[in-house]
């Protein structure tokens, strides 16, 4: 599935995405370490020029699937391409095109900042006249050039993480895997990185970015939610929010109190939800159409509306709910199957997967 | 353009090793002045002889030999001092378990009537160790005392006249002195080589062939150990860099850090120390640069069979302790059995001492396929470590 590009207001930076290439594809892609499946059935398209999430809580296979298309891993299931080659056969050609910030430091803490630049810069194949170009942009974009002669070791958490930014970014990548770029950064430099991602996606950049702020989904074009090794959901942040509810939220407030019980199967109400005497929350098909509907239902059952908006539920809701339902439906699967149910080999991932998405759907 | 993009790799691997040594200067210092440090305290430290074994001589008081120490002493038996003479032998013995003495030597009561019994006198030697090497150098001076004993035997037969007729071919040989009948030969040494033998002289060359095969060793391995547990090697597999360039990178750095302190650590020896440099320096240098990358070769292996940093450094000081034992450093190779001496030609080491000391102490390689060896044991461990690296950049 190649879900199309972020629509209407939900996501900040909606830029059109060429569903047509796909920079990274993979196929019932599954990796297994000493008989327990880090990830299991995986299947991911990602657009050229897109911002992709790969959310999920602790453990859930996120940095496994970020190092498969690196090529540090290889998947023990299925077949991944990245970049138009399959893994484990890509040309140095295509390495050069691919920038990587891994989740933990991994430069030389005895190399001064701007050396440490210069190195990688250099395993990349940028010779010299612009390796010295790049290294000065990369750092002064994230504010390091001033400390430029100090050595990496005498760095904060914080402006060890730009460091890494600044080496991923250095020689221009087409495909940037970010394993937790705002990780132990403040707030600000999350807005940087962020921004700087959205910069290079303008110029046909394809990211694919692991975070441990769920709400940094917000920042993508797509979303693919990642637990217990297996595929959640993938799509646009409102199409993920869609799948969690079932439908857009309408939050809706009546003059007096009001028993919801009382609006009965109103045409274009799929869910309703009493959040106090007067209040309540409306699962609908489409927030801007049925207003006017839900208006008119709620007179007709005797009362007035005093107030009715459409709701965003944070996406730490959506990802709770997405991931709740994942485990449910897991676990009774697995009831369904006894004893010999288990983990499953892999395949079962894509078939507990598949219900989240197609339910909301 | 690939070409060229190769060789920038392999100058960015070598120029980081680089400056990551030199970034240390704890390091840079112990690097440096550790080795020639090493090599001073040994030469000057190391005497190369045996301090003389504190001896208590146990003659029976109705016994026709001398009763004082300086008899015993003037029998010229090297390695022993005598430092009392009694008749009490289990006095004597508590004083050897007491360590207060190293030999107790028990003369016979009656030598001439035994031997004029037709039978040989015991001269009994009594020690208290556990070391083997020492117990065989006891061993030695008692067979040199037995000597010396039997020598003043004789000299005093001859000296008194009795009734022994010491004739050779039918000739009287009493006008020949007595010290000459007692001993009619004595040896006299000579020594083919170049220059006199010298502690310094000798273990010098050995000792920076340890020292350069260790610090090769150490420092490679500890350098791929770190990327691996720092995540270095992950960001390697993701990237351009072939094992190639990441070996020749590394392997031109450490041999470029090796080289100067080898280079250092000669110049220090031969005109600080007194280190004879007798051979020439081009051959010194090739066997420094074909021990370093052998060595090289070794760390790499250690580094990549190695999980983590402590079994690198474990795994290395093995290196070093196999090499103290087996590469000639402390005993001759020729002294261990075939299968362990065939053992020790897998080490760098053993072939660098030898190349080593024949060129700076007789300026010839008296066995040239040292040479071949240690080059050949140099390819086969660089390919083998290529080998394991390049399967280690590989996707896990």
């Amino acid at each position: 599935m190649v879900a199309t590009g972020a629509a209407g207001t939900t996501s900040r930076r909606v830029q059109p995405i060429d569903s047509t290439k796909v920079a990274v594809r993979m196929v019932g892609v599954g990796k297994r370490y000493n008989g327990h499946d880090a990830v299991s059935g995986l299947d991911l398209e990602i657009p050229t020029g897109s911002v992709v999430g790969v959310i999920g809580p602790s453990g859930a296979g996120k940095t496994t699937t970020i190092r498969m298309i690196t090529g540090s891993l290889a998947p023990t299931r299925g077949t991944a391409e990245v970049l138009g080659e399959p893994l484990g056969r890509r040309s140095r050609r295509t390495r050069e095109r691919m920038g990587y910030l891994p989740q933990k430091f991994s430069l030389y803490p005895d190399l001064t900042v701007l050396e440490n630049v210069d190195f990688v810069a250099s395993l990349y194949g940028l010779l010299f006249a612009r390796r010295f170009r790049r290294r000065r942009q990369v750092l002064e974009l994230v504010d390091l050039w001033s400390v430029r002669g100090r050595r990496a070791s005498a760095l904060s958490g914080g402006m060890q993480r730009r460091l890494e930014l600044a080496a991923a970014l250095v020689h221009e990548p087409d495909l940037l895997v970010l394993d937790e770029p705002t990780a132990g950064i403040d707030p600000l430099l999350r807005r940087v990185v962020w921004d700087e991602v959205h910069r290079l996606k303008e110029r046909g950049v394809t990211s694919v970015v692991t975070t441990q702020y769920v709400t940094e989904a917000e920042e993508c074009d797509l979303v693919t939610l990642i637990s217990e090794g297996r595929r959640v959901a993938f799509g646009t942040p409102d199409e993920l929010r869609r799948m969690a509810f079932g439908g857009d939220l309408l939050e809706v407030t009546t003059e007096r109190v009001f028993d919801v019980a009382g609006l009965g199967d109103a045409a274009g109400i799929h869910g309703v939800q009493q959040t106090g005497p007067r209040d309540f929350r409306l699962v609908v098909e489409d927030a801007g159409a049925a207003t006017a509907d839900v208006v008119q239902a709620i007179t007709a059952a005797g009362a007035d509306v005093a107030a009715v908006r459409e709701s965003r539920p944070t996406f730490e809701e959506v990802f709770a709910t997405l991931v709740e339902r994942h485990r449910a439906q897991r676990a009774a699967a697995t009831a369904e199957a006894g004893d010999g149910g288990g983990d499953g080999d892999g395949d079962g991932g894509s078939t507990a997967a598949a219900p989240t998405e197609q339910e909301a759907a | 353009m690939g070409l060229l993009k190769m060789l920038l790799r392999i100058f960015s691997v070598a120029g980081k090793e680089i400056i990551e040594v030199l970034r240390r200067p704890g390091a840079v210092v112990s690097l440096v002045l550790g080795p020639f440090l090493i090599l001073a305290i040994f030469g000057f430290g190391y005497g190369g002889f045996k301090k003389d074994l504190a001896t208590i001589v146990v003659i029976d008081p109705a016994s026709s030999l001398p009763q004082d120490a300086a008899s015993y002493q003037d029998l010229g038996t090297r390695g022993l001092s005598v430092v009392e003479v009694t008749s009490d032998r289990a006095a004597a013995e508590e004083r050897l378990r007491l360590g207060q003495a190293d030999v107790v030597i028990v003369a016979p009561t009656d030598p001439v009537s035994t031997i004029e019994a037709g039978a040989q006198a015991d001269l009994t030697v009594i020690i208290n160790t556990t070391d083997p090497v020492a117990a065989n150098y006891a061993a030695f001076l008692a067979d040199t005392m037995s000597t010396a004993v039997n020598r003043e035997i004789y000299r005093q037969g001859a000296e008194q006249g009795q009734a022994y007729a010491i004739t050779i071919g039918g000739k009287d040989l009493s006008q020949v002195p007595p010290d000459v009948i007692a001993s009619p030969t004595k040896a006299v040494l000579q020594n083919l080589a170049p220059l006199p033998p010298s502690v310094i002289g000798f273990y010098g060359p050995a000792a920076l062939a340890l020292v350069l095969q260790h610090l090769a060793v150490t420092l490679i391995a500890l350098s791929i150990v770190r990327e691996r547990s720092g995540g270095a090697v992950d960001r390697f597999r993701s990237s351009p860099l072939r094992a190639t360039e990441l070996v020749i990178g590394k392997v031109a750095a450490f041999g470029l850090l090796g080289g100067a302190i080898a280079a250092l650590s000669v110049w220090l020896l031969v005109n600080l120390l007194g280190v004879p440099m007798i051979g020439s320096p081009g051959s010194v240098a090739l066997v420094v640069i074909l021990l370093l990358i052998a060595s090289l070769g070794l760390g790499l292996l250690i580094s990549v069979i190695s999980d983590s940093e402590r079994q690198a450094v474990q795994l290395s000081l093995l290196t070093l302790l196999a090499s103290m034992f087996f590469s000639g450093f402390v005993l001759r190779t020729e002294e261990f059995s075939t299968p362990v001496q065939v053992m020790s030609y897998f080490l760098p080491v053993t072939h660098g001492i030898s190349l080593l000391q024949d060129q700076m102490l007789t300026g010839v390689f008296t066995a040239p396929w040292q040479l071949v060896a240690l080059g050949g044991l140099g390819a086969v461990l660089l390919a083998t470590s290529w080998l394991l690296v390049r399967r280690e950049l590989r996707p896990a």
